[in-house]
């Protein structure tokens, strides 16, 4: 499997704390790649660094796309999802609450919309050209909502639904600005064990079906046993192994970040 | 209720009224007035025992019937009745509306006065449909808008006495000026926190207020400029003895000469503008850029990495604001004829504000009925003026305490999967 | 020369009335991250209480030195009781609320506290007679007198003995320990079983009282007030706090001072009517291009 992002020599500081020490890993098209560690091990500044929210301080992070390699350090911003095609979740759901669903999803194909609809231009005037665009933007959020099961309550304000719900509608309205890499951040916490298996599910209907390299971050070792094709441990921003989800487990080097040094 | 609670509240009661006492004593039981040479101060103890003896009062009365709760729930029942009232008739209430709107002027106790009244409300409702879609969709909180209108009303003012220009080429000149002030200060300043931005605002605001001051060779400073050629009936003037060879509106239409001719057509003016301004709004609202809008109001950061670009979608909002708030001001410049820079304080800017707070942030019919309440019911008391101010000031407090999202605040989403059940 | 040195003089007094009223912003920032826009009121309502007070210890023919110390006290103690009402009234109630909800309340309460002092105390501006008077002069011999007046002295030392008890305040005892805790972490210092409601209400306490004495600074250097001074004069102390760096006690002093040293020597040296475009204009940039201010901490964004 060809690579589809390459992290090298990653450094993040605040100040004078070192949150990410030099850190290099890949992670494959087509496969789920997990990032663990304990509290504070840095995977959340490890994504605020892929999606343009924070500036390493050192370090290359490359995708890699049909056309070649393309820096996402010179990404900022809203570019890392619009140009660079890389969407995100966060640890605590940032969905639009006061908004529908169905609009939440729309907002996640802003750009392509803005340009069907001349910039406001051709909207405003009505224009069919505009309408039938709009109507496929709806269509494809139907097509998420219906994977989901959230179809019927397309109309009810996002805020309103279940957590669980709100989970998995973050995660496919990051799908609707069809990415190349997806980062989710603690997709399943907070989840019952009903829910985290149907979220399973929906990230393996991800990897195998829309071909979307997936990189995550979460706690539930049941989830990250469970579908990640290879996993990267974190221990004070630095890497301290990586291999397959049963490599890890037998990992002692794991073990010892989780459990402490038996002396 | 126990011995034990009556106790406690009296002695609550009775702190609220030494707490009265030393904010109302001095500042309102101790007059200062000029005397000839210097300050002499006059007593005013009646009205403080009053004021004191009404916060003890009010201050037992809640405790007694820890009534904040039962006026709280009336209140918002009263206010949920409300909104789902109007959502539920939305469109027959705004039919009935501009119905009642345009047969205003011919209804039999509508006299000059009633006009004057009704053509201000009009140009506020006009502002806060501009502002609403700065505050109520983008949720940018602009305390200087007053300074579009501004540049509105001086652009119109300049074009129009310099170069003679008709009223319609001026006012989408003026517009147009107007949205490049607003894009001007708006680049550099949207990517500021919603506070800071405020009062970045404000400060655009009064350095605009203080330009127009001082700047005597083109605004003539304080005393403003006159003789702004008043607006035309496609081409026939509201004269009462036009010019030799040249008709105007009451000989071309044969009718009496009568300064409501003109008052009427203004009337009518200002109501076209303002219903071009809630159209554009209600469809720009259900467009890309309009849900964009809102979503940045909900979560800057979800919509960065969702690929919106929040400074071009806030600019485009702020510019849209600031172009009405322009259409505005160069209405205000032909009606009155003379602008100085004493009608776009602050306090303006705040009234604004105030109308798009009180009504809903977002709705469109709360923007109308504050504007009617606010301007127009107070109108009536114009005496009252300072009061009236006091009555603005406080209903933003009680608002933001009790309702904070405005009397009017059901939102419809901008597009529905399943049509319209409900 | 001799004309720079004068503005100095003048920017030092100055900047010592914004900082005071910039302590107030700042607290408050820090404590429960608002801008406490009905601040500047609250200054204004300070300067009359103080001007009351002079009115009415002028006529009983007191030694100078007690009267002033007498209205300080007076006009700390009435404004304090306004800063806590207003707070109980238009803020506490909000904690929680939606992001723009307390600017707003408190834009309504700064409109309310303006025209409830015009209603009752009129609109016409109040002249003071002047009570200190003379003052130490220097450069004799030059064609320009530098001039220190008493009163000028008198503001600067008060400003600076204040700020040193304030200063140990905040540092050194348990109070300004609550408070600093607050400002990091509100629930937490309340799971402490700190007070954290008084812990607030006496910041606003703290903030007004100094807010009073700026205002009867005020009242003794300009010589006349009116209702709306609080506007000006509030944005100008903003300023001051965010160009010191906001949620800093020393930063809002330094400051005060620079924007009070920026609008004498703009008007001294520029242009005297667009010496408030020269405070608007600074706060303006530094909060576009510098808005941690000197002192004040990076407001890294969380994501």
């Amino acid at each position: 499997m060809s690579n589809l992002l390459s992290v090298e020599n990653l450094t993040m500081q605040f100040g004078g704390l070192t949150a990410i020490d030099n850190l290099s890993f890949d992670a494959k098209n087509n496969e789920i790649t997990s990032i663990i560690g304990p509290n504070g091990a840095g995977k959340t500044t490890v994504f605020n660094c892929l999606t343009g929210f924070y500036k390493p301080t050192n370090g290359q992070m490359f995708l890699h796309k049909n056309e070649g390699k393309i820096s996402l350090r010179k990404y900022t911003d809203f570019k890392i999802a619009h140009v660079a095609k890389v969407a995100r979740t966060f640890q605590n759901i940032r969905l639009f609450p006061a908004m529908s669903v169905l609009e939440n999803l729309l907002v996640a194909q802003h750009n392509e919309l803005m340009v069907a609809s001349g910039y406001s231009l051709f909207g405003l005037l009505n224009l069919k050209s505009y309408r039938d665009k709009e109507q496929l933007a709806v269509d494809k959020a139907r097509y998420w909502l219906d994977i989901i099961g959230l179809t019927n309550r397309a109309d009810d304000n996002a805020g309103d639904l279940p957590y669980g719900d709100q989970r998995k509608l973050e995660i496919v309205r990051a799908m609707c600005i069809e990415p190349k890499l997806l980062c989710l951040d603690e997709p399943a916490a907070g989840l019952n064990p009903k829910e985290s298996a149907e979220l399973n599910k929906l990230l393996k209907f991800i990897k195998t079906e829309k071909k979307t390299g997936i990189l995550l971050i979460e706690h539930d070792m049941s989830v990250v046993m469970g579908i990640s094709d290879h996993v990267v441990v974190l221990n004070y921003g630095k890497k301290i192994f990586e291999g397959t989800a049963d490599q890890t487990k037998t990992s002692k080097e794991v073990i010892e970040a989780y459990l402490g040094v038996d002396e | 209720m126990e011995k034990k609670d009556i106790i406690q509240s009296v002695k609550d009661s009775l702190f609220t009224g030494v707490i009265a006492l030393a904010l109302f004593g001095p500042i309102v039981g101790l007059r200062t007035a000029s005397k000839g040479e210097g300050l002499f101060i006059t007593p005013q103890w009646g009205i403080v025992f009053i004021l004191v003896g009404l916060c003890i009062l009010g201050r037992f009365l809640i405790n007694l019937n820890s009534a904040r709760k039962t006026e709280f729930t009336f209140f918002s029942k009263f206010t949920s009745k409300l909104s789902s009232v109007t959502e539920e008739k939305a469109k027959h209430l705004a039919i009935t509306a501009i119905l009642f709107a345009v047969v205003f002027p011919f209804l039999p106790f509508t006299d000059r006065y009633f006009m004057d009244v009704a053509i201000m409300i009009l140009t506020y409702i006009m502002l806060g449909w501009g502002l609403n879609i700065v505050v109520g969709l983008a949720g940018l909180l602009d305390l200087g808008y007053v300074a579009f209108y501004a540049v509105g009303a001086y652009s119109y003012a300049l074009i129009a006495t310099t170069f003679g220009w008709s009223f319609w080429i001026c006012l989408p000149l003026a517009g147009v000026f107007a949205a490049f002030f607003g894009i001007l200060l708006g680049f550099p300043v949207l990517r500021l926190r919603g506070d800071y931005l405020a009062i970045v605002t404000l400060g655009f605001g009064e350095i605009i207020r203080i330009v127009l001051i001082n700047w005597y060779e083109v605004t003539n400073g304080p005393d403003g400029i006159t003789g702004i050629p008043r607006p035309s009936f496609f081409g026939l003037p509201f004269k009462r003895s036009p010019d030799e060879g040249e008709a105007s509106f009451h000989t071309f239409f044969n009718l009496e000469y009568s300064t409501m001719h003109r008052i009427i057509f203004l009337y009518y003016l200002i109501l076209i503008l303002a219903l071009i301004t809630n159209y554009f709004t209600l469809k720009i609202r259900k467009l890309p850029v309009g849900r964009a809008w809102e979503a940045l109001r909900e979560d800057e950061i979800a919509c960065k990495s969702l690929g919106v670009n929040p400074t071009n979608t806030k600019l485009t909002a702020f510019a849209i604001g600031a172009m009405f708030g322009g259409f505005a001001g160069s209405f205000f410049a032909t009606r009155q004829a003379f602008i100085s820079p004493e009608s776009f304080t602050f306090i303006e800017s705040a009234i604004i504000v105030a109308i798009v707070v009180l009504g809903g942030m977002g709705s469109q019919t709360g923007v109308v009925l504050a504007s009617i309440f606010l301007i127009g019911i107070t109108e009536m008391f114009r005496d009252l003026e300072q009061y009236r101010m006091i009555a603005f000031g406080g209903a933003m407090v009680l608002i933001m305490v009790f309702k904070p999202k405005g009397i009017l605040a059901n939102r419809k989403p901008t597009i529905l999967m399943h049509g319209d059940k409900k | 020369m001799e004309y720079f040195i004068q503005q100095l003089v003048n920017g030092i007094t100055l900047g010592s009335i914004y900082g005071l009223i910039a302590i107030g912003y700042t607290m408050v920032y820090g404590i429960i991250g608002m801008i406490n826009f009905a601040h500047g009121d609250i200054f204004m309502i300070g300067a009359f209480v103080a001007l009351i007070s002079f009115i009415i210890f002028g006529l009983t023919g007191v030694a100078l030195p007690v009267i002033l110390l007498l209205v300080l006290l007076i006009a700390m103690l009435f404004t304090a009781c306004y800063g806590w009402t207003v707070e109980k009234l238009a803020y506490k109630p909000l904690r929680g609320s939606f992001r723009l909800a307390p600017l707003i309340s408190a834009l309504g309460m700064s409109i309310v506290l303006q025209n409830y002092v015009q209603v009752a105390q009129g609109a016409r501006v109040k002249p003071m007679q002047p009570l200190i008077s003379g003052g130490l002069e220097f450069f004799k011999n030059s064609e320009f007198v530098v001039t220190v007046s008493y009163l000028q002295i008198f503001i600067v030392v008060l400003t600076v003995i204040l700020m040193g008890i304030f200063t140990y305040l905040i540092t050194k005892t348990d109070l300004g320990r609550a408070q600093r805790a607050c400002e990091q972490d509100r629930t937490m210092t309340a799971l402490l079983g700190i007070n954290v409601d008084r812990t607030i209400s006496i910041t606003f306490i703290i903030g007004s009282s100094l807010a009073s004495v700026a205002g009867m600074m005020f009242v003794l250097y300009y010589g006349v007030i009116d209702f709306y001074i609080g506007f000006l004069a509030g944005i100008k102390a903003f300023t001051a706090a965010v160009l010191g760096g906001i949620g800093s006690l020393p930063g809002a002093m330094l400051g005060g001072l620079l924007i009070g040293l920026i609008e004498t020597f703009w008007a001294g040296y520029v242009s005297l009517e667009y010496k408030d475009v020269a405070a608007f204009s600074v706060l303006i940039v530094v909060l576009i291009f510098f808005p941690t201010g000197f002192l004040g901490k990076p407001d890294i964004e969380k994501v």
